[in-house]
């Protein structure tokens, strides 16, 4: 499933939204969608899609494909992080 | 001008802008009913509130009993504003619009800053942190719900009331154990009487039946155990065999108007707020003593204006624990003398259960309905009389076709901080 599906799922339970309403163009905040919603939003996109947002969540999130990018973009680094081989720290012995 | 004329030219102004309080709006969410009609017919006809849970993990509960409230939250707020609300929200944000609605107030031609929120709350959002801590320490996540803070915050309640109304005069929250809803109550009528605020919406909420909280009082053994023959007859105020209190949940709004403000909107006004007492026990946790209930009384009866006779109903605190009901009888006599025996004195959380720190608020509201329908509920259960609470308990059955003039509700708390409330017919 795209991410842009798994957005669309989440938000039309969440907030009673069409997937219409809910275009990639379409403004967060137009939609009712505020800071406090983003935190609770990602809350839930980190359970679906088993990723980690430390961060604060950016402002520059405008629209509903800002969202899309920016989770595509961390799932790529954290799968990437996932595949990296592990570094070997082990001191060789003399 | 000498110092002492200055004190007393002082006391007169005082005196002068000292405004009544009219109570001109009644709302609550409660177990025996969503109006105030009927959670009195209710309880006047003795029907009780209590009866076996259902919260997650109860098998594991000596007593899953309460007294809980039939609510669906969908019926009233959207799914993206519920995510906000912890229940204790939801109850108060309900009961209150039922007490604007009751008062006819407009608050779009109020001004906003002279209207003001005080709410009492004993464990605030007791679910939403218990659900936290079973995800955090149960399930051995590190995942904790974004709304976690913002809903179990205690203050919420109120915060959210002031929000929906857009009331930003003083916005207030007290947490004194089972005492805070009448705190709320008494706190807001002085800043009505002292002129500070047009109208206050007071009240408590409480919603504290989940397995957290449950398995707490029962660690404490002050939960009555449940009657085998009847759950819903489990809480024995004033009863030899009473063996504990009975969790409820609820909340109870009141809106308090300064008497000019309500008669100048033709308000309908339930009662006067004439009188409220505070007063706190220091030496023990848990212990009441009869000194402090006695001086919340007598305070009350002070601040009333009115001798301990004029009292024609009690609404007594009576717990149902073995401590309270004799040391509550002790402290009613203390005051009341010979009155102590030709007043009724009844504990209605023998139907509704204890709301902590709702209960209060809803004890106050059952007041104010006696006055109004000239009708006390009874105490129910007292089949088996203690000889150290000998007092007119109204046992069994209400009565009605009475004419009261002034009201008492009693209300106190683990913490020993005990709030004495008075309502008086309008006059």
């Amino acid at each position: 499933m795209s991410t842009l599906t798994t957005l669309q799922d989440i938000m039309i339970h969440d907030y009673r939204l069409t997937r219409a309403q809910l275009a990639p163009e379409a403004e967060l905040s137009t939609l009712g969608i505020d800071s406090l919603d983003m935190l609770e939003l990602f809350f839930k996109i980190e359970e679906r899609l088993g990723i980690k947002i430390w961060d604060e969540v950016p402002s520059s999130l405008r629209t509903v494909h800002d969202v899309v990018v920016y989770v595509d973009d961390l799932c790529a680094k954290q799968a990437a992080a996932r595949d990296a081989p592990v570094p070997n720290h082990r001191v060789t012995p003399p | 001008m000498t110092l002492r004329s200055r004190i007393i030219a002082s006391r007169r102004h005082e005196a002068a802008i000292m405004q009544r309080v009219a109570i001109t709006g009644l709302g609550v969410v409660a177990p025996l009913g969503h109006r105030v009609e009927d959670l009195f017919t209710n309880l006047l006809a003795g029907r009780s509130g209590i009866g076996r849970l259902r919260v997650s993990l109860q098998e594991k509960l000596h007593t899953p009993i309460g007294a809980a409230v039939d609510f669906d939250p969908d019926e009233y707020f959207a799914p993206q504003r519920l995510r906000m609300l912890d229940r204790v929200s939801q109850f108060a944000l309900v009961a209150v619009a039922r007490a604007i609605v009751d008062s006819r107030l407009d608050f779009s031609t109020e001004a906003s800053e002279r209207c003001g929120v005080s709410v009492g709350s004993s464990m605030g959002g007791a679910l939403t942190t218990d659900e936290g801590y079973l995800s955090l320490y149960g399930e051995r996540s590190e995942r904790v719900k974004p709304y976690t803070v913002l809903a179990s915050m205690t203050n919420a309640p109120a915060a959210w009331i002031s929000i929906d109304h857009g009331l930003s005069g003083p916005n207030l929250t007290y947490s004194t154990a089972c005492s805070s809803g009448a705190v709320a109550i008494g706190e807001a009528a002085r800043r009505i009487r002292s002129g500070d605020a047009d109208v206050m919406l007071a009240g408590g909420t409480e919603a504290p039946l989940t397995f957290g909280v449950l398995r707490a009082w029962e660690a404490m053994r002050t939960l009555a155990t449940e009657d085998r023959l009847d759950v819903s007859r489990s809480c024995r105020p004033f009863a030899l065999n009473r063996d504990g209190l009975v969790l409820g949940e609820g909340a109870a709004f009141v809106t308090l108007e300064s008497w000019d403000h309500a008669i100048a909107r033709g308000a309908r006004i339930h009662a006067e707020l004439s009188g409220y007492g505070l007063c706190t026990d220091v030496g023990h946790i848990t212990r009441p003593t009869v000194e402090g209930q006695a001086n919340a009384m007598r305070a009350a009866l002070r601040s009333a204006g009115i001798p301990a006779e004029a009292i024609d109903y009690v609404n007594a605190h009576g717990t149902g624990t073995q401590q309270n009901d004799s040391v509550e009888t002790a402290a009613l006599k203390a005051v009341f003398g010979a009155h102590a025996y030709a007043l009724p004195v009844s504990s209605t959380k023998s139907m509704h259960g204890h709301l902590l720190g709702a209960a209060g608020a809803l004890e106050f509201v059952i007041a104010v309905s006696s006055l109004e329908r000239g009708a006390v509920p009874p105490t129910m259960h007292l089949d088996n009389p203690d000889p150290l609470c000998d007092l007119d308990y109204v046992v069994g059955r209400g009565r009605t076709d009475l004419s009261l003039r002034h009201a008492l509700s009693n209300s106190f708390a683990f913490g020993g901080t005990n709030a004495v409330l008075v309502a008086s017919a309008p006059t």
